[in-house]
């Protein structure tokens, strides 16, 4: 400590040093310009979040008021966005009630149109697009999904030497999307749907990564939705359109299902290859299916997800 | 802090200042750029929105109860417009057994069993009585009721229906909310040819990655 | 209390200012990082606007070199310890004045895992929804919610670990052992836990059969720790190249001997895991298929794996041949092994993990542009953290950044250097190096 540092002995070392802090400073005045330069595009970002929706709770810990409030936050937002009032509801699930469904693999001619109806009556992005349900063609007597062709544009269906396969969200009793969100976005609700609090995901898409089925769907760009295809009765675990940068999923239409009615898959299968209903209810078809129908395949059932849907055969 | 390098003092403070004047440039330069939005926005074309008749779901014919629950007409259905009462049409078939349709009946295709074995009108329809069905146990039945008639030979299948499980339905699951709409045989098969004829598929998915189908292009088999 | 504030706050200042000040030298490199990793940034908040359509990810392959660089840098954070072990379980002399550094890589590496996390997410607004108590935190049950644990407890530790070390010698007193020697240790297998827990993130996948392995976790702590010590190697020879630490060659080639048996199990995993999917040839084969020779007519994987794979064995094989203790060839190996472990690990692993789908679809994955500028810049901003400590860290424990020199004319970066000035502790004089 005896010696003191090195003075640098040229006379104008003091205005060197002033020079040179001096030039510091420029550059680092510089460098924030640059810095707040570089996040201009965010400038863009209208509608990517507001303080309400920032702020919004957990959909478990809303209170019947709160739920109110966001509801009509909801509306309001389609609203402005698209130019239709939508109803928005929260439905709850049903007691004693718990959802199968039943697919028949003998009828099920691959023509889509559950597809389609699927993203009419969701909301489904069109642009870019996003689908629930991936119907796979398959050559007879294999279930193995490697063979299978996605993109099949046949001039007439069912293709001989063929059968097809929808998959969509199984709604498994043991879930692998569940177990691995971090922030309890996605939980299966008592009578077996299982959901996602599109307010509430961060978008990491662990359970996209988890799904054995390929169900789940993220919103990779804002979701595209012409407005003259609006259905407007919407629900808030269900068919309200979604935000950028979520995940979304098939929910068994919850809200027609948790209304009474049918999905919209359902509806729209020109065989009646779709079952749906309350497993729980022993007159319902689905108990009568599972009840008499001797092969039925729950996919991938070696993955012990245990899904609550079902694929069966005639014959 | 280096000490390896060749340079004077005086040198080195001049390197030094020029480097903070050069990144000074540099950084104002990025900010112009920055600012300048070069790159654009993401663009993709449009996926054509699907047609609207994928969409439907009325079934796909209507049966005589439908008709005549929408007060439609029935003259379809009034055979003793041009058949004589009392006097069993004749059927004819050509060398291969094969039923010859007359030129009346024009829009009727045969196809019903295989092996053309189901080709005689009078095994569902009433020859003494056009405008009644029977089976062939004898039990005569209306055409509102011809899924009862269905049943007579495809038992399980009819118990399937009756269960649910076999054809379409529509409404409520919930039966305490509102009924569900069951559709009959004859909504969705044809009963001279119930195999359900083949149709054209909605367009195939076009997702965000992989390489995209082109709606215009021609169907591959 | 109120002097000792003062006097942390002027330590904190002082430290600050150092970060920027610095010959041309210091300012050129500085200067190339901060602009690399505006340019991150700028891509950054472009997607944030567009969304992650402007990666190159889908819904088919959903995590893509993100998660890979995330994975990679995990494993370079935890291997912060295999220099940790040999100075406080086997008081190893030439390992101990390093050790500060290898440490502040690891903070630097969890810095940037982070990063790499937060830009993976769609959004990132949310990130307080994960936070314990206000949010909604899924622990046990999700291995994410582990990983957030563990990697920020492995932050505040070795923050704490250096910052208290750095304190101490800053005011040039003895450090008490209870205030830090078990923070060590926790340290310790925390930072096995880490790695461990980030590769349960792929092993819990039940319904993705290629991460699904229990080899996983052994297979990244090897490699991890061939990977780690590698880049320290290196990362010591820059500092010795532009300080005055002494860090000597044996130093170097005790670290050597740590990549030298790692690599070795490395590649003795690899070949268990090759092994086990290739002769059982069942379906599940299907995505190390895709990777080692490509599935459908897809291969975009394979000759980056057989790169990856070429210079992990070459990399073995010059580690256990006596010409790599020259350092010229102990560089060339690791930055081959570096390179081998970047892409075996990073996309070697992440994206074969979703090619087939779970659906049997094959959708390939690049990465796009924009995505590729956000790595650059998240690990340029790496960089530039790790600089900033070692700028701070290096004067210090030379002593020439101290509470004793406080009030003295403050350092300006390119005076020229005279070490003796600032005697430290006999037994810590740097020698300077002979030019």
């Amino acid at each position: 400590m005896a010696t003191p540092p090195p003075v640098p002995s040229d006379k104008t070392s003091d205005r060197a040093l002033s020079r040179r802090s001096f030039l510091r400073s420029t550059a680092a005045l510089s460098g924030l310009t640059a810095l707040a330069a570089s996040l201009s595009p965010l400038r863009e970002l209208d509608d990517f979040t507001s303080t309400e929706q920032f702020l919004q709770k957990y959909y478990k810990e809303l209170t019947p008021e709160e739920m109110t409030r966001v509801l009509a936050r909801i509306e309001k937002e389609v609203e402005r966005q698209y130019g239709i009032r939508p109803h928005v509801r929260d439905l709850r699930p049903m007691d004693g009630v718990e959802f199968v469904y039943c697919l028949n693999l003998t009828r099920c001619i691959g023509c889509r149109k559950c597809v389609h109806a699927c993203v009419a009556e969701n909301n489904l992005s069109r642009d870019p697009e996003i689908q629930y349900i991936r119907v796979l063609k398959l050559p007879h007597g294999s279930l193995d999904v490697e063979k299978a062709e996605h993109k099949y544009t046949a001039d007439q269906v069912p293709e001989k030497g063929f059968f097809y396969l929808p998959v969509q969200c199984q709604q498994c009793r043991n879930p692998a999307c569940v177990k691995v969100c971090p922030v309890h976005a996605t939980w299966q609700e008592s009578d077996g749907i299982t959901v996602i609090d599109y307010d509430w995901c961060i978008g990491c898409r662990y359970c996209e990564a988890a799904c054995p089925y390929w169900a789940r769907r993220f919103n990779f760009a804002k979701p595209g939705l012409p407005a003259e295809r609006i259905n407007p009765d919407m629900s808030y675990l269900g068919n309200r359109p979604r935000k950028l940068g979520v995940m979304e999923k098939c929910h068994f239409c919850i809200q027609r299902t948790r209304a009474g009615r049918y999905p919209a898959c359902l509806e729209v299968c020109p065989v009646g290859a779709r079952k749906f209903g309350n497993i729980l209810d022993p007159n319902s078809e689905v108990s009568y299916i599972l009840r008499e129908k001797r092969v039925f395949i729950q996919l991938k059932e070696e993955m012990g997800t245990s899904p609550r849907f079902f694929y069966y055969f005639d014959k | 802090m280096p000490t390896d390098t060749p340079l004077a003092p005086g040198n080195r403070r001049a390197w030094t200042n020029g480097v903070l004047a050069a990144l000074t440039g540099i950084f104002a330069l990025m900010a112009g750029l920055f600012l300048a939005n070069l790159w654009g926005r993401p663009s993709r074309p449009a996926n054509p929105l699907v047609d609207e008749a994928f969409l439907d779901t009325a079934p796909w014919r209507q049966s005589y109860a439908d008709l005549a629950r929408a007060k439609e007409d029935l003259s379809d259905f009034d055979c003793y417009a041009c058949h004589e009462k009392n006097e069993p049409p004749p059927i004819r078939y050509d060398a291969d057994l094969n039923i010859i349709i007359p030129e009346e009946h024009e829009t009727i295709k045969m196809g019903h069993g295989s092996h053309q074995r189901n080709n005689h009108c009078f095994n569902c329809h009433n020859e003494s009585n056009l405008l009644v069905l029977h089976t062939r146990d004898g039990r005569e039945l209306s055409f509102a009721e011809s899924s009862v008639l269905c049943g007579s030979c495809h038992g399980p299948t009819y118990g399937d229906w009756e269960a649910g499980a076999h054809g379409r339905i529509s409404g409520y699951w919930d039966r305490s909310r509102g009924p569900a709409h069951r559709l009959d045989c004859v909504n969705c098969h044809n009963p001279h040819a119930p195999r359900i004829p083949s149709r054209t598929p909605a367009p195939p998915p076009s997702p965000l990655r992989g390489p995209r189908t082109d709606p215009s292009r021609e169907p591959t088999h | 209390m109120i002097a000792a504030t003062r006097n942390y706050l002027r330590f904190l200042w002082r430290c600050g200012r150092i970060a920027f000040v610095g010959d041309w030298r210091y300012y050129a490199w500085m200067g190339v990082l901060t602009i690399v990793s505006l340019v991150g940034l700028h891509a950054y908040s472009r997607q944030l606007v567009d969304g992650l359509v402007v990666t190159g990810m889908g819904d088919e392959v959903s995590w893509g070199v993100y998660i890979a660089n995330f994975t990679f840098l995990v494993g370079v954070a935890a291997a912060a310890v295999m220099m940790v072990i040999p100075v406080y379980i086997y008081d190893n002399e030439e390992l101990h004045d390093l050790v500060i550094f290898g440490e502040l890589l690891a903070v630097a590496a969890i810095i940037m895992c982070l990063a790499f996390v937060t830009v993976d997410l769609g959004r990132p607004d949310r990130f307080w929804h994960l936070i314990p108590v206000i949010g909604q935190f899924n622990f046990p049950a999700s291995m994410l919610s582990w990983d957030v644990l563990v990697l920020n407890g492995y932050l505040l530790l070795n923050v704490h670990i250096c910052g208290y070390l750095l304190y101490c010698r800053y005011h040039d007193r003895k450090p008490a052992r209870w205030f830090y020697i078990p923070f060590v240790f926790i340290a310790i297998f925390w930072a096995v836990s880490i790695h461990t827990v980030t590769a349960f993130l792929y092993v819990g996948l039940g319904g993705r059969p290629f991460w699904n392995s229990a080899i996983v976790g052994p297979r990244f702590l090897a490699s991890a720790f061939t990977a780690g010590p590698a880049l320290i190697i290196l990362a010591l020879q820059v500092i010795r190249h532009v300080t005055h630490y002494r860090i000597t060659d044996k130093a170097l080639l005790t670290l050597r001997s740590i990549v030298q048996v790692s690599m070795l199990i490395n590649v003795f995993l690899l070949i268990n895991e090759v092994f086990k999917e290739f002769y059982s040839g069942n379906h599940h084969v299907a995505s190390a298929k895709y990777l080692f020779i490509g599935l459908h007519g897809h291969h975009a994987l394979v000759p980056w794996i057989w790169t990856a794979i070429g210079l992990n064995v070459t990399a073995m094989v010059l580690l256990c041949l006596p010409l790599s203790r020259s350092l010229k060839w102990l560089n060339l190996t690791c930055v081959m092994a570096i390179l081998g472990i970047w892409i075996e690990k990073g996309m070697g692993l992440v994206v074969p993990g979703f090619i087939p789908t779970p659906l049997g679809e094959v959708i390939e994955y690049t990465p796009s542009l924009n995505e590729t500028l956000v790595c650059f810049g998240i690990w340029a901003f790496g960089l530039l953290c790790y600089t900033i400590f070692l700028r701070m860290a290096v004067p210090i424990l030379q002593g020439r950044l101290a509470k004793a020199n406080e009030g003295r004319p403050e350092i300006q970066g390119d005076e020229q250097e005279i070490p003796a000035a600032f005697p430290s502790k006999p037994d810590r004089i740097p020698t300077p190096t002979a030019h």
